[in-house]
């Protein structure tokens, strides 16, 4: 086993990354899906060819998982701030790009495991 | 409300108010919150006062929309940026050129008007992103592959504009090359269409680039004298097969014949892909395994290795080359790529081989020999624009990874050509290493391979990062420009670059005193005589701003 691979053992983020396969949306959270699939499964989605799955890994180091949609304590107001702030080398997004109404749909579907979301 | 510079603010108001009537209130934006999300997210100029900022924002669905906020902003001289998708991040983004100009976002404008499968071509607006159009492709089953960069959000008329390259076969890795006919708003509100397109119901505007009289296309890329609105692009058939190859050789000096030998085979359209040069002994990757390294770290390699390259002047020494000899690692490896019927692309790799086999010692590998399209489910073993599909892997560069522990905020594209040749390889080491130690500048640390997105010529496109420390970003803005200069005094200019940068990059193209700027002035002056268009975009003034900027 090379050192890199050993690290992602030892830190458990291959296991991180897997097991979210997927899912069908509840009807109501089709054009939260819809969009989040559009703008933010290509650096979002699991697996560090993606990266902001990959630096999400990185940074929770296997406490949670790096995928967005496998958290349960992601507040709708806390994804509105981050696409409309961007962090690090991930941009905001203009309103031509994601509708306030739109960002309202992927906010939802996004919190729809988190209590009180 | 912010207003824009030169502009009375109640004739700003009046403007603003004219825009609402046009496209609706919705797609007038001027509050500072979402006026801040036409920031540049790269800017070099973070949380510093020169960042450029827009003073309003309006978004068009049609090019009669266009039109007419053209007028408007000639009424009230009020300078206006378009953008296409504003992705072009690393070369500004959707900020503008000149601090307080309206933005002209054209993202709404993402129709994809025409894709015939059997002319290959695409007629599409400049809302269109390479992901749009390749999953409309994918869709209805076209077998038609796009040219794309690596960041697959990135408009397909906005990044042929900024004369951006992707990775497919030489004659569509040129975006701007591979275009066919425009549709461009021109600053008194006037639709032109070039080419074929200036027939009314033209038969050919997609099939014939130059029409017959000047061909203008040209002036309207890296400029301010007009809005594209819509522009047609030659698509390649998807191919039957896909071959990748790889020739390694073992000394410093292979370099030479290598590159040679490859613009032979490359000028004579043997080999057609994306060539893609590494050097396993210096630990440089090719850029198709890049985004690979980045996610999975970098290989292993001995002490007795580390400590060679430590001791190595421009990637060489004596003891490294022996050492690379002796442990079988090539100096240099090239990789070739070929698209075409399989017993074509073999007899390719053959002639190939063939040639490169005057070099002593060199060797052969079949890296990939695959029908295609490939298994959508292995495509992530690819680079995946080397299958002309859109992804944004590449932004693994900079972002946070187990071996970048402390990600950045963005960065600047250093891209200078120079010739291709294995000499001009070693000269811009040389030249670009000393000036970037004495400038204190992340680049050219180590031995730096270029790119061969462009036939004839090598680039170096080299991530400057931008960081949270204003005093860092300010040196690197300027060992940036320093850099340019440097590069010029040898012949060596950018392809394109951030606003910021414009008027250094602009200011090496000085020959006979600058005769190339003072035309440029000139066709400003009779075309955009109040500058309605994107004042200062690579250094194109109106006159009555003009030489008073940096």
């Amino acid at each position: 086993m090379t050192p890199v691979r050993a690290l992602i053992a030892v830190l458990g983020l291959a296991s991180a990354d897997a097991g979210t396969a997927a899912e069908a949306p509840a009807p109501e959270h089709a054009a939260g899906q819809a969009v989040y699939a559009k703008w933010c499964a290509p650096c979002h989605a699991p697996g560090v060819t993606h990266p902001g799955t990959h630096a999400l890994m990185t940074k929770y180091q296997g406490i949670k998982s790096g995928v967005l949609l496998d958290w349960n304590d992601l507040p709708a107001v806390t994804v509105k701030y981050w696409v409309r702030h961007g962090i690090s080398v991930m941009p905001h997004f203009r309103k031509t790009e994601i509708s306030d109404a739109e960002l309202d749909q992927l906010a939802a579907y996004l919190a729809r495991n988190t209590p009180g979301g | 409300m912010r207003v824009a510079p030169g502009v009375r603010p109640t004739d700003f108001a009046s403007a603003l108010g004219e825009f609402e009537r046009v496209v609706g209130k919705d797609w007038v934006f001027t509050s500072d919150a979402d006026l801040d999300l036409y920031r540049d997210a790269y800017s070099p100029f973070l949380n510093e006062p020169e960042e450029r900022t827009a003073s309003a924002a309006v978004a068009p669905s049609s090019t009669e929309e266009v039109q007419q906020i053209v007028r408007i902003a000639g009424r009230y001289k009020v300078p206006l940026y378009p953008i296409s998708t504003g992705r072009n991040l690393g070369y500004g983004g959707s900020a503008p050129a000149y601090s307080g100009s309206v933005v002209l976002d054209l993202k709404r404008m993402n129709r994809i008007l025409e894709v015939s499968e059997a002319g290959a071509y695409a007629l599409v607006e400049p809302g269109v992103s390479y992901f749009d159009l390749y999953r409309y492709i994918q869709e209805r089953k076209l077998k038609v592959w796009i040219d794309c960069p690596d960041p697959g959000w990135g408009s397909v008329v906005g990044n042929a504009l900024d004369r951006g390259g992707g990775y497919t076969n030489a004659n569509y890795r040129n975006h701007f090359d591979s275009h066919c006919g425009m549709e461009i708003v021109l600053p008194n509100g006037e639709l032109l269409r070039t080419g074929m397109g200036a027939i009314p119901g033209a038969q050919t505007w997609q099939q014939y680039k130059s029409g017959c009289g000047p061909w203008v296309d040209g002036i309207f890329s890296q400029s301010n004298f007009g809005v594209v609105t819509k522009m047609g692009f030659w698509l390649m058939p998807q191919p039957e097969a896909y071959l990748r190859g790889a020739v390694s050789v073992p000394r410093y000096q292979d370099l030479m014949p290598l590159v040679e030998t490859l613009n032979l085979l490359e000028n004579s359209r043997i080999t057609t892909g994306f060539p893609d040069l590494s050097s396993p002994l210096l630990g440089y990757p090719p850029i198709g395994q890049l985004q690979l390294l980045i996610e999975r770290g970098p290989p292993a390699i001995s002490d007795a290795h580390r400590q060679l390259l430590g001791g190595a002047a421009l990637g060489f020494s004596p003891e490294l080359e022996a050492f690379g000899v002796r442990s079988g690692i090539p100096y240099w490896e090239l990789f070739l790529s070929y698209y075409g019927p399989m017993e074509v692309v073999d007899a390719q790799w053959q002639a190939t081989q063939r040639h490169f086999a005057r070099i002593a010692g060199a060797k052969f590998r079949v890296v990939d020999r695959t029908p295609l399209p490939v298994d959508p489910a292995r495509i992530e073993d690819y680079h995946e624009a080397e299958h002309g599909v859109p992804s944004l892997r590449v932004f693994s560069i900079g972002a946070r990874t187990p071996w970048n522990p402390t990600p950045s905020k963005g960065h600047m594209w250093f891209s200078p050509i120079i010739p291709r040749t294995g000499e001009a390889i070693i000269e811009a080491n040389r030249v670009f290493g000393e000036a970037a130690r004495s400038l204190e500048m992340p680049l050219f640390r180590t031995f730096t391979l270029p790119a061969c997105f462009w036939e004839r010529s090598f680039i170096f496109i080299l991530a400057t990062p931008v960081t949270e420390d204003p005093a860092v970003n300010r040196r690197y803005r300027e060992g940036f420009k320093k850099l340019i200069e440097v590069g010029g005094r040898h012949g060596w200019g950018e392809y394109r670059t951030a606003p910021v940068f414009q008027k250094s990059v602009m200011d090496v193209y000085s020959f006979n005193d600058h005769a190339l700027q003072r035309f440029h002035a000139t066709l400003k002056d009779a075309i955009d005589p109040d500058g309605i268009l994107s004042p200062g975009r690579y250094d194109i003034w109106p006159r009555h701003l003009r030489g008073k900027h940096a």
